[in-house]
């Protein structure tokens, strides 16, 4: 089981999954961490939710991506939810929630505040039909995610010689 | 005195046993050596006349990349997981997909990588098989320079910073090389290869090699978009029995939207000071 961890973001990849944890260049404008995880080859040129890797899901697997807000979200209505779902249920999925429509799959989105930080947690099957089955992945991966307060900016290490 | 001498005898088959495992051991280790291609105490690299082992040969050997009977399989390929020349965090799995992952274990301050940084970032000039998928592993920032590997990647293929990587899949030295089915998650094949094309070839041919059948097929997802999108979202809704008319599908107040009250900012947006994002 592979950990990985970056930017105030960990996860311990559940089997079959592999993911990123990154921030977009500052170039574009203001950007926040994004974790991607999926159960097939993640290319490293798709949109934040997604897009340019769903549409590469088989039947069985499973793509989710948690994306962080800016801090002018906190305590809006939209992320009032303390802390992430603890489970999905089937019922959670709906092909109506996908960002892209494709035949067969079926998504949900959660917004909440967790460690102080504004996430929204976007999960696709790659079958609606298989959901019961699919589900517990979704659960595994999210269970497995750790979340840690943000570093204000000026707390990180000063550069020193040794 | 006879206990002495039963001390002494003693003594000496302990110490005989000691020096059985330490030439066993050693000769364990040349054999390991000599199937790598290094031939470290080969009597056969041996410079005739002079006694002195030859210096090892400048050109790596190549070891052959197949599934085939003769190559059993060599066990199975973890995931890769370990961080980005940028510093954010990446890990590979290896078992799932349908086709081949070529692991590429390079340094930044190896001669003889040059040419494999350039040629693994563009894998379709290669002309590796159809969705090869290619991934350069460096040892981690404990032991490579993050800048000086960010300045020799493209952003066109994943590279991932991992020292637990290199030990996971036992690299010698770099430049080496693991093929693995992604069907299966086992290596198929391991080693060293001189040049581009001679790498190139040898994972056509583990494709070749490939017993038929073993390939999974993921069906192609149709897109839905316009009016089948509308009509499908109608269809979950009249499941749902939700039909036209609905009171639901008419919001009179902003609680029917947010349930947790009315937002107090507007919803998100780059024009906001929200977050760029890319769907």
């Amino acid at each position: 089981m592979a950990t990985i961890g970056a930017h105030g973001i960990v996860a311990r990849l559940p089997e079959g999954f592999e993911g990123r944890i990154f921030v977009r260049p500052s170039s574009l404008g203001s950007t926040y961490p994004v974790a991607q995880f999926a159960t097939f080859p993640l290319p490293d040129d798709i949109g934040d939710f997604g897009s340019g890797a769903v549409n590469l899901m088989g039947s069985e697997d499973v793509f989710a991506t948690l994306f962080e807000y800016g801090p002018e979200s906190l305590g809006t209505a939209l992320f009032a939810r303390q802390g992430r779902p603890e489970t999905f249920s089937p019922q959670d999925f709906s092909p109506i929630v996908l960002r892209r429509g494709l035949v067969g799959q079926s998504g949900t989105q959660w917004f909440f505040t967790e460690a102080g930080r504004p996430f929204s947690f976007y999960a696709v099957l790659g079958s609606h039909v298989l959901r019961d089955r699919l589900v517990p992945r979704v659960n595994m991966l999210l269970a497995s995610l750790a979340l840690s307060p943000a570093l204000a900016a000026g707390t990180a290490p000063a550069p020193r010689w040794n | 005195m006879v206990a002495l001498v039963v001390v002494s005898t003693f003594v000496v088959l302990v110490l005989g046993v000691l020096v059985a495992g330490l030439l066993r051991s050693h000769a364990d280790i040349l054999r390991s050596l000599h199937e790598l291609g290094v031939g470290v105490g080969d009597p056969a690299s041996a410079v005739e006349g002079s006694g002195r082992p030859a210096a090892p040969a400048p050109a790596p050997a190549p070891v052959s990349m197949g599934p085939s009977a003769a190559s059993p399989s060599l066990g199975e390929a973890p995931t890769v997981a370990g961080v980005t020349p940028a510093g954010d965090a990446r890990a590979v799995a290896m078992a799932n997909s349908d086709r081949f992952t070529l692991l590429g274990f390079l340094s930044s301050g190896c001669a003889t990588c040059g040419a494999f940084w350039e040629a693994l970032q563009a894998p379709r000039a290669m002309d590796l098989p159809d969705g090869t998928r290619v991934v350069i592993v460096t040892k981690g920032p404990d032991r490579e320079v993050p800048a000086e590997v960010g300045a020799r990647t493209t952003g066109r293929i994943p590279v991932v910073m991992s020292t637990d990587a290199w030990v996971d899949y036992q690299v010698p030295g770099s430049p080496f090389f693991v093929l693995v089915d992604g069907v299966t998650g086992r290596k198929v094949g391991q080693g060293v290869a001189s040049t581009v094309p001679q790498l190139a070839e040898l994972v056509r041919r583990a494709e070749l090699d490939r017993e038929p059948g073993t390939a999974r097929r993921r069906p192609d997802p149709v897109s839905v978009d316009g009016p089948a999108r509308e009509a499908a979202a109608d269809d979950v809704l009249r499941a749902a029995g939700i039909h036209p008319g609905d009171p639901s599908l008419y919001p009179r107040t902003l609680d029917d939207v947010f349930p947790f009250g009315t937002p107090t900012a507007t919803p998100p947006g780059p024009a906001n000071g929200l977050p760029v994002r890319t769907d």
